[in-house]
């Protein structure tokens, strides 16, 4: 048993620590390319959405590498995510790949059939081993998280242009030659530290903008083309709605205050929106309610093409954005975003808000 | 007070259920007009791009009631069968009226969500009967009135028929109803007058949502366009839920949203049974759902069954001409194949054994 996971951001820094600590063969998928995208849009049905398309290409770009069974997590909806499992199966199936599909469901009222699932694919380790590795791997997730976080306020902010995204490329690189968590946590160690030294100019005054939008698209740079690292070349800081850790913590972990909190800020939106629609929606308001608050310039969503849940955040949004006067962009992409045209919308609305910013400066 | 429906979405399942239960409740109920260009156009013109067909025709049909009624009803569907869904726009529904339909009178909006049971569904009703000032009785009497004709509506398509044709059969002079069930309905769908038909040519399946189905405009009269060829039609509503979750058990997850549900699990059944002599998929652009559960059935019957199958896609810039083209074709593909499919000429290449050599 050798096996492989979807690509969804950084997430495949714990992925791999988690199956080193159980001593499993694991392939992770080569980083998300053109021709990943290509091989899934091939084989996808045309009106699914981006990530289904990304992940099938990651299974058939792994399985070149030697993998045979997939692991993927699944919901029960009713966003289309909670299926992804059965359908992606089924296509690989026609297409004449054999593999084995573990869906790692969240356990309704019985956990076993969960329980055996994890079992399965952590090769019968006992239970007090895989518990170990789960808590180091949702540590590694947090770790990696804050690394990137270090980075994002780092980077319309250096001294040096360019330097936050050299050591960036330079961790991603080297990241995967570690093996289990403990080597893993270490050298995300180092990089912190290195992150925290790069030299800051003194004078920046950062525009502030928060990412929002559907977590698949916010977290894998290859699908928001890079957004991350393109917001902070035009001097912005950017600050994120959704996170992977966010995800674990809201998930799979008993973090109560966080949970507490997180309620918390959602309740804050109630007037615009005050159920889970399914997806990231509500998360979606909740921190563009919760930015507006706290005073940051704009925020952008993302959202891919045809995404059930966020095409209702996008029609509250422009609600929010009106009664606050806080400026919203809806970005969607899908397999035909064209990076020119991109860069061009995301530098018009920096520059709006720089004005707006100016504006504000001058009149007070 | 006057509360304005629109005809739009899953009014064409749960109208007797709103409608009886508003109008036992003494209010009056008025209806937006049978979709038009002129709704359709409002609709795009308001709702957010990236936002399905049915969604911008709903919002269409609200501003159509805006000026006549006191109040218009949003029901917000959450889940009509325990531990599924319906779509997360379904959910989000009232919300996206709210905040992009401007001008619109007061939103009553409609809760129904029996995801944990049955029962629990018809608490959102009760609360808004009680918010609407009738008292704890006749809010419940309305509810259990409005639920026995709903019971009696979903029976009466398990056993074959269409909704318009329930309509016709309702026709009793003693029903109170009446002169509201002919006019919110029959007219509109187009009921095919040649359905059932006895010299029939066969059968042909229509998997679609009942917003898409039972909306003449929206679908460009297929009924009547298919029964002008000599078909009768299978619609999902026609299965009984037995056999839909019957035909579904096939895949090793449980499916969490009731059309898909509903859709993938009539069309299967249909296919197994063989009683269809073809397949149609109508579905909108944009459609989440049906982009898996088409999948699946396309797949499932590539696989299995080799029944003559198409997708017929809808959206608003859907022109009538290439819908007729393509329908047309789809008929007489279907028509040659029973006709010629087992006649292999002898002597080479024919198209077909009518025929002279190509």
């Amino acid at each position: 048993m050798t096996i492989t996971f979807p690509h969804m951001g950084r997430i495949y820094i714990p992925v791999k620590a988690l199956f080193d600590d159980l001593g499993v063969p694991v392939v992770v998928p080569p980083p998300v390319s053109k021709r990943t995208l290509e091989i899934g849009t091939r084989i996808s049905p045309e009106m699914a959405c981006l990530p289904m398309k990304i992940n099938l290409g990651n299974y058939i770009e792994s399985m070149e590498r030697g993998a045979d069974t997939i692991v993927l997590t699944g919901s029960c909806g009713p966003c289309r995510f909670g299926y992804y499992g059965i359908v992606e199966q089924e296509i690989l199936r026609d297409q004449g790949y054999e593999m084995d599909v573990v869906i790692l469901d969240a356990p309704g009222r019985d956990p076993r059939p969960l329980l055996k699932q994890i079992q399965r694919i952590s090769g019968s380790s006992p239970w007090t081993k895989i518990i170990r590795a789960f808590l180091n791997a949702s540590k590694i997730v947090e770790r990696v998280d804050e690394l990137a976080d270090i980075l994002l306020r780092k980077r319309p902010r250096e001294l040096k242009r360019g330097e936050s995204d050299e050591l960036q490329s330079r961790f991603e690189r080297e990241v995967l030659k570690c093996r289990g968590s403990k080597e893993m946590l270490d050298f995300i160690a180092v990089f912190k530290e290195k992150a925290d030294s790069i030299p800051e100019r003194r004078d920046a005054s950062p525009l502030r903008i928060g990412l929002v939008g559907e977590i698949y698209t916010l977290i894998e740079p290859y699908v928001n083309l890079n957004i991350e690292n393109k917001l902070g070349s035009l001097g912005v800081e950017v600050h994120r709605g959704i996170t992977a850790a966010d995800w674990v913590k809201t998930h799979l972990s008993f973090d109560l205050k966080f949970k507490r909190e997180r309620k918390l800020k959602l309740k804050k939106c109630g007037n615009y929106l005050d159920l889970c629609i399914g997806g990231h929606a509500w998360e979606t308001i909740a921190s563009t309610v919760h930015y507006a608050d706290t005073g940051l310039d704009g925020v952008i969503q993302i959202l891919p093409f045809g995404c059930m849940p966020e095409i209702v955040a996008e029609s509250i949004l422009p609600a929010i954005s009106r009664e606050r006067g806080f400026p919203v962009m809806t970005l969607t992409v899908d397999e035909l975003t064209g990076e020119a045209g991109y860069m061009t919308r995301l530098e018009a609305f920096v520059d709006l808000l720089s004005q707006k910013k100016g504006k504000e400066y001058e009149q007070a | 007070m006057k509360i304005g429906i629109p005809r739009a979405l899953l009014y064409s399942i749960y109208f007797p259920l709103w409608k009886v239960f508003f109008m036992e409740l003494g209010h009056e109920v008025i209806l937006s007009n049978h979709t038009n260009q002129e709704i359709l156009n409002n609709g795009v013109k308001i709702c957010v791009d990236d936002a399905c067909l049915p969604i911008k025709i709903f919002h269409g049909h609200v501003t159509d009631l805006i000026g006549r009624v006191d109040a218009i009803l949003i029901p917000r569907l959450i889940s009509i069968r325990p531990e599924e869904y319906i779509c997360p726009k379904f959910i989000g529904l009232p919300e996206m009226i709210r905040y992009s339909v401007p001008g619109s009178p007061e939103l009553l909006v409609m809760d129904y969500n029996a995801y944990s049971s049955e029962e629990k569904g018809y608490e959102g009703m009760y609360r808004l009967g009680r918010e609407l000032g009738s008292p704890h009785s006749s809010v419940k009497h309305a509810l259990n009135k409005a639920g026995l004709r709903q019971a009696a509506y979903f029976r009466e398509m398990e056993k074959g028929f269409h909704p318009m044709e329930i309509m016709k059969r309702m026709n009793h002079p003693s029903e109170r109803y009446n002169t509201w069930y002919k006019d919110s309905f029959c007219t509109n769908a187009g009921l095919p007058s040649k359905m059932s038909a006895k010299n029939s040519k066969g059968t042909i399946g229509l998997i679609g949502h009942p917003y898409l189905l039972y909306d003449r405009y929206i679908n460009m009269n297929i009924c009547n366009k298919l029964a002008a060829r000599g078909y009768k039609i299978r619609f999902p509503e026609n299965s009984t839920q037995e056999k839909v979750d019957g035909a579904c058990s096939r895949y090793p997850k449980k499916l969490f949203w009731s059309y898909g549900k509903r859709l993938l699990g009539a069309g299967l059944s249909m296919m197994e049974s063989r009683e269809i002599s073809g397949l149609i998929l109508l579905t909108s652009f944009g459609c989440g759902i049906d982009a898996f559960i088409d999948e699946l059935l396309i797949r499932a019957n590539h696989r299995e069954f080799g029944i003559p199958l198409t997708t017929i896609t809808l959206d608003e810039h859907t022109g009538q001409a290439g819908f007729d083209t393509r329908l047309e074709a789809f008929i007489d593909m279907m028509e040659w194949r029973s006709r010629y499919d087992n006649h292999i000429s002898p002597h080479g290449a024919h198209l077909y054994s009518g025929q002279g050599p190509v």
